[in-house]
């Protein structure tokens, strides 16, 4: 069972449920934002096959989309989430855990909105000068990329070295590499569970690339991440009339 | 500092083998006088080039970019030109998100049979970079000294 | 020891004449982010006092996230290598806890002790180290479970403690004798910090984890200890006690360089051999290790602990993971 428990700072921390005696320890609060989904892909949780996870709405979109991946055919899983009324629900089916979401379809928060449309009113050159500032302090730890559900890649990019294809030293343009790959492949699928940029210890807000891409695919084509256990993902798919007005 | 008139962009064209690169071999044949600024990069479809060889080839001193292929419908496999499609349009918008410099890449359907197109591409995209100027956003973004952090601090 | 004070109201002025004369003065700094971290600045009123830690250790100043160790060009068919570490600017660092200029002195064991890092000595040696006491502290610290305290003048040159409306300054070496402003400062009788400084609760007896952890390799309390970590590098890049690199080379048959970068013992691939095979295969052997060096294998190979308790590493963790518990937890009797 992954839920979570507070920590001896007082915040509440993941916590592995193995015996049915410490389920004294889960609690559930507005504090409680990890996207526990992740979990899901540890070796060491998996092997238990049989996994219950409390999940906040951003977790259940994660699960939506996972499952649409096809990324739990070993695993039996019960989901478990708490509403707004503080009720404690249990899911019988994955379709029961689909409508809910698609009933609670979390919206963008307030401030990803307000930094989105600060951005949006930069010229190119401001846009530039504020994400070459912001990538100069990454370290690389790539922190964002562990605590991503949807970054699951048994070997990433960025650990292919024959040749180097992304620059290991944490420098701005190797930064640069990193961050805009990240978000092509996460494009259209990403959940914005927003944990990416809330986890970033030098406090770059990387999650707003993906919300971007998200927000633009969702406008050319009319698909989103986390809605159905079919999926739809823009960039496996096409449509011949595609329409585009920048192609000579 | 070159002047603007004898700046000789660099620049770099990923082509698909099947279509836009047969329509340069054309206008080689044929004798079409065109700009020298082009470097060619064969791939066999444009399906196949991936968004960071985009990025790479301005790191490595390139100052603009002509991605072309197969008109849509066209495609030697199919719908590789399909696909790329979606790609581009999406890692666009990305670059454009993050202070990218869009202008500087040029994407095109140039066909087999289109030889003076693509000649005549080169030679827009040419002399758009060159008003431009060369590409200089990567370059100073490096930091690796303290002094030059420093340096930094005070010009702010 | 000498023993000096100067008032608050001079501070400023002593900062701003350290800027002016020309060396580098790196000092926290409150971002945007909501978060404190050392950088470069020009005057005090950049300088944020009001924290507890800042979110990265300033070790960054002697062992930077990437630095170069010499490039190479080609030109007319011969090599030129060069190296800018003669370019290496006077720095004072101003602000640091206890903790941290406790940390400088495992960062000078462990770089200069057995085969002297050059890279390291040049930064070192024209490095002056200024630490302010702590006045608050938060559940994440645990300086006095390993040894120090909120006061202790350990590893830095001049320790500064806030007294109501003085500074108190006690001087340890030659360095920090040399940037005092006689001007400014008046010698002091020695007075008693106590009452100053922060109150930090022993979370456990550093001789009992000692004797304990002889035998914790094989506890089986890792496994669940370590289940939250998704092996990210935070913890270790926050750390300012962590010196884990990686050697990089960028570049091509004509122009390049050699970069030694940071590199983190959590990450899946530290420890991958070139034959595909993984001695420390999972999270689980990968945070073993690192609690394990921290409060072993550093006092087995350098004779001191490499945790001072800044508590970075809590505050940093995606998943909350808590250093203090786990190592309590997996030397459980």
């Amino acid at each position: 069972m992954i839920g979570f428990k507070e920590a001896l700072t007082k915040q509440p921390v993941p916590c592995f449920i193995e015996k049915a005696s410490d389920v004294e320890q889960l609690i559930y609060t507005e504090d409680c934002k990890n996207n526990l989904s992740v979990y899901l892909h540890k070796p060491e949780v998996r092997q238990a096959k049989k996994i219950g996870i409390l999940a906040n709405i951003s977790t259940l979109r994660a699960l939506v989309q996972l499952i649409s991946e096809n990324q739990f055919w070993d695993i039996e899983l019960t989901v478990l989430t708490v509403n707004d009324l503080g009720e404690v629900l249990l899911f019988d089916t994955l379709e029961a855990v689909e409508a809910y979401v698609q009933a609670n379809f979390p919206n963008y928060t307030e401030e990803e909105i307000k930094l989105l449309g600060y951005l949006e009113s930069l010229s190119r050159e401001e846009r530039w000068k504020y994400w070459t500032d912001q990538f100069a302090n990454c370290i690389k730890c790539y922190a964002c990329r562990a605590v991503c559900p949807m970054c699951y890649c048994p070997q990433c990019t960025v650990e292919c070295n024959q040749p180097q294809w992304i620059k290991l030293s944490a420098q701005t343009t190797g930064n640069l590499e990193w961050h805009t790959m990240r978000a092509m492949h996460l494009a259209g699928r990403c959940i914005n569970c927003g944990e990416c940029g809330r986890i970033c210890p030098v406090g770059i807000p990387v999650h707003l690339l993906t919300v971007r891409m998200n927000q633009d695919l969702f406008k050319e084509f009319g698909t989103r991440s986390g809605y159905a256990l079919k999926g739809d993902y823009a960039l496996n798919n096409f449509k011949p009339d595609d329409k585009e007005g920048f192609i000579k | 500092m070159q002047s603007m008139s004898d700046f000789e962009p660099k620049i770099v064209a990923f082509v698909c083998n099947w279509c836009t690169y047969a329509g340069a071999d054309l206008a080689g044949t044929s004798r079409t006088q065109y700009a020298p600024s082009v470097r060619i990069v064969r791939f066999p479809c444009t399906g196949r080039i991936d968004f960071m060889l985009l990025m790479k080839a301005f790191e490595n001193g390139a100052d603009g970019i002509i991605v072309s292929g197969c008109h849509p419908n066209d495609c030697h496999y199919t719908s590789g030109n399909f696909h790329a499609r979606r790609r581009w349009i999406v890692f666009r918008s990305l670059l454009d998100f993050i202070g990218f410099d869009t202008d500087r890449i040029t994407f095109s359907w140039v066909s087999a049979a289109e030889g003076k197109k693509w000649a005549t591409l080169v030679n827009e995209v040419t002399e758009h970079i060159q008003a431009k100027g060369p590409f200089t956003d990567l370059d100073k973004l490096d930091f690796i000294q303290l002094k030059e952090q420093y340096d930094e601090a005070i010009t702010k | 020891m000498e023993i000096t004070t100067i008032t608050s109201e001079n501070i400023p002025t002593f900062f701003n004449n350290l800027v002016k004369s020309g060396k580098v003065v790196v000092a926290p700094v409150l971002k945007q982010s909501g978060k404190v971290f050392f950088e470069p600045v020009q005057s005090y009123d950049q300088v944020s006092t009001d924290y507890i830690q800042t979110a990265f250790s300033a070790k960054s100043v002697v062992f930077p996230k990437v630095e170069e160790l010499f490039s190479y060009v080609r030109k007319e068919g011969d090599f030129t290598i060069t190296s800018h570490l003669t370019e290496v600017p006077e720095t004072i660092i101003w602000g640091l806890r206890p903790c941290d200029s406790s940390a400088f002195n495992y960062l000078t064991d462990f770089f200069l002790k057995e085969n002297p890092d050059a890279y390291y000595k040049t930064r070192k040696e024209r490095t002056t180290l200024i630490a302010v006491s702590c006045a608050k502290a938060d559940a994440a610290c645990f300086c006095t479970s390993v040894g120090l305290n909120p006061g202790s003048t350990t590893g830095c040159d001049i320790l500064l403690t806030v007294m109501g409306d003085i500074y108190y300054a006690e001087i340890s070496t030659e360095k920090g004798k040399a940037i005092l402003d006689p001007t400014l400062f008046i010698d002091s009788p020695e007075k008693s910090k106590d009452e100053y400084l922060a109150k930090v609760e022993t979370k456990f007896s550093m001789d009992q984890i000692k004797e304990r952890i002889e035998n914790a390799y094989e506890s089986t309390e890792w496994k669940h200890e370590s289940m939250g970590c998704f092996g990210c590098g935070a913890c270790a890049f926050s750390c300012p006690t962590c010196t884990c690199f990686d050697i990089q080379d960028e570049g091509n048959t004509e122009s390049g360089k050699r970069l030694r970068c940071w590199d983190a013992c959590g990450l899946g691939q530290f420890t991958k051999h070139a034959s595909g095979h993984n001695p420390r295969p999972n999270q689980t052997a990968r945070r073993r290790q690192r609690l394990m060096h921290k409060f072993k294998y550093s006092v087995e190979n350098l004779g001191i602990i490499s945790c001072v308790g800044c508590g970075r590493c809590i505050r940093v963790c995606p998943a909350h993971l808590n250093i203090f518990e786990n190592i309590l937890n997996v030397t459980k009797a």
